[in-house]
């Protein structure tokens, strides 16, 4: 650091965390789980117009110091979306020469069920987080509507809401298959099973799950700054130029060149 | 000009007959910090010489200008310098500054896959619309025509070659449109093509792509070249420019060449690295802005459709 703020070997790096791939612009300057500024707005097609002048406001308002790192969600999610996020950070990135932490979009929703487990925020569902107490593992699946009884989900699990460890990998179900299963496991193995992100579209499939939670949380930018410190701390950055988003999917075109070639192939 | 990078994406787009908008924009974050590094490394400048960044604002295809409009609002926040947010076809005829100097009034042809254009510059920096597509743009008929002629994506300068090499001519009417305007309409033209193959199949004849080629170029060159010719004496230019990606067009450039000189008017046509999309052009059109101090705000909108008339200096 050049700017002479006194910093001893122990610091957390200072990092610009944002996600634009929900209906939700989420950014946070943060120095470990410390959040020093952070913002969340709602308006799914101003990602494109707001991202940039929200970063340099959160900026000026974290003090205006030398950041040391960005992280992004990179996705699933919306393609316009992600593609928003990943622009701006590779850019950043490459503009200042600061390592790029790419996440998924997905374990960031994820993580916002962290301050509930964690006790630092309550929920309105507390007596189901009261089981937890019992040395519970929890199951959280964090979920973005992907359309046509879709969605984008993954599953981590975790005991206290500090410590998460992924179960399954970022991809599209459909829901009504996927949910449950997910119930019946979780049921087997004595996990309680936690839905957050986009419930809305999904609820009556979620309701219909024994024993699972659901909350409608929005992806936290502020809880993206430990899972990019620890990422930062062992090296698990991204080549800037070669980054991209993770969509999960194929376009339909190439889909259908991939169909058609199927075809001529058994032909 | 200091250097011009284009990543073209024509190759990939081939597989699937045309240009698919999600693709390219999947296409334009896997590449843009990577061809802004060539613009910088060719032009042998670092990052804290740039004085001011320049972006397609519109129009265009959505999501890739998206791409574009973020990735320079980051570069603008993060090098402490001006945005200038640029219109397409601005660019397209500011290309012409990059070859020469233009005198005012001058009248400016603009041909390309999503535009064609007759648009008069009274002064420097401002534009004035007197004439445009009320349906196809002359790229995009021929690459319909192409398709038509059986030519893969995109298949505009196979069509301008055949035309060029054929001896016989199917001719097809002219849209002329009303006494007095200098609007074009091009898919009537693009029907006739397709009416006059139908023709040939149903009396089980080949159809004469050739000559049907010829007819067709020689329908939008006349068209194209009489209109710009008109406007020109009416406003009184003294000078033409042509520009866009269809300027690589033989048919079209050599008529309108010679069309120019028999009335005396200079033309001015950039090099076709210059006339296809391109960076350089961008930036001599956003110079204009530049050098009277206009500056866009970092929360610069992208946008398919943007008016040129609007964006004078
Ligand atoms: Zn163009």
């Amino acid at each position: 650091m050049t700017n002479g703020n006194k910093r001893t070997a122990g610091d957390h790096p200072l990092m610009l965390c944002f996600d634009t791939s929900t209906a939700v612009l989420a950014a946070a300057v943060c120095r470990g789980a410390e959040v020093l500024a952070s913002r969340h707005s709602h308006a799914e097609r101003n990602h494109a117009v707001r991202i940039v002048s929200d970063l340099k406001a959160l900026l000026e308002e974290a003090g205006g110091e030398e950041i040391d790192g960005i992280a992004v969600g990179r996705g699933p999610g919306s393609y316009t979306g992600v593609r928003i996020g990943v622009s701006a950070a590779k850019t950043l990135a490459w503009a200042w020469d600061k390592p790029l932490v790419g996440l998924s979009s997905l374990e960031t929703l994820a993580m916002a069920a962290g301050p509930y487990l964690r006790g630092d925020k309550q929920a309105t569902e507390t007596a189901a987080f009261a089981t937890r107490h019992a040395e519970r593992p929890v199951w959280v699946v964090p979920i973005m509507d992907a359309r046509r009884g879709q969605v984008y989900g993954a599953r981590f699990g975790t005991t206290d809401g500090s410590v998460w460890h992924r179960l399954d990998e970022d991809a599209i179900r459909l829901i009504g298959e996927w949910g449950p299963s997910l119930a019946a496991c979780a049921g087997e193995a004595g996990a309680l099973l936690v839905f957050v992100g986009e419930i809305g579209p999904h609820a009556a499939a979620l309701e219909a799950l024994v024993g699972a939670v659901a909350l409608p949380l929005a992806i936290d930018a502020g809880e993206m700054g430990r899972l990019a410190a620890a990422r930062l701390a062992i090296g698990l950055v991204d080549d800037v130029h070669g980054f991209a988003p993770n969509y999960t999917q194929l376009t339909e075109a190439e889909t259908k060149l991939g169909d058609g070639a199927r075809t001529e192939g058994q032909a | 000009m200091l250097s011009n990078i284009v990543s073209s994406q024509i190759e990939t787009h081939r597989r699937f007959g045309g240009v698919v908008p999600e693709i390219a924009s999947r296409k334009h974050v896997e590449s843009i910090t990577l061809i802004v590094q060539e613009a910088l490394t060719e032009a042998g400048v670092s990052r804290r010489d740039i004085d001011a960044v320049a972006v397609t604002q519109g129009p265009g295809l959505i999501g890739a200008l998206l791409v574009g409009v973020v990735a320079a609002k980051s570069l603008a926040l993060a090098l402490d310098v001006p945005l200038i947010g640029t219109h397409h076809i601005a660019g397209h005829i500011y290309a012409n500054r990059l070859i020469g100097d233009i005198v005012y009034p001058a009248l400016a042809l603009v041909v390309s896959g999503g535009h064609t254009e007759l648009v008069l510059l009274p002064e420097e920096g401002v534009f004035r619309i007197v004439g445009r597509t009320r349906d196809d743009a002359v790229g995009e008929a021929y690459d319909k025509v192409a398709r038509a002629l059986s030519f893969p994506y995109p298949g505009g300068p196979h069509v301008d070659k055949l035309a060029q090499q054929s001896e016989e001519e199917i001719v097809l009417p002219r849209a002329w449109l009303e006494e007095g305007s200098y609007d074009f309409s091009f898919s009537g033209l693009k029907s006739a093509v397709l009416a006059e193959i139908n023709r040939s199949k149903m009396k089980g004849l080949d159809p004469d792509f050739a000559a049907l080629a010829r007819g067709f170029q020689n329908s939008v060159v006349d068209v194209v070249t009489t209109k710009a010719m008109k406007a020109a004496a009416e406003f009184g230019a003294r000078q033409l420019l042509l520009c866009g990606g269809v300027a690589a067009n033989r048919g079209i450039r050599e008529r309108l060449a010679a069309r120019c000189e028999e009335a005396g008017l200079p033309m001015l046509v950039p090099p076709m690295s210059l006339c296809s999309d391109n960076a350089a052009m961008i930036g001599a059109a956003a110079e204009l802005k530049w050098r009277r101090g206009q500056f866009s705000s970092l929360d610069l909108a992208a946008a398919a459709q943007v008016s040129l008339e609007e964006w004078s200096v």
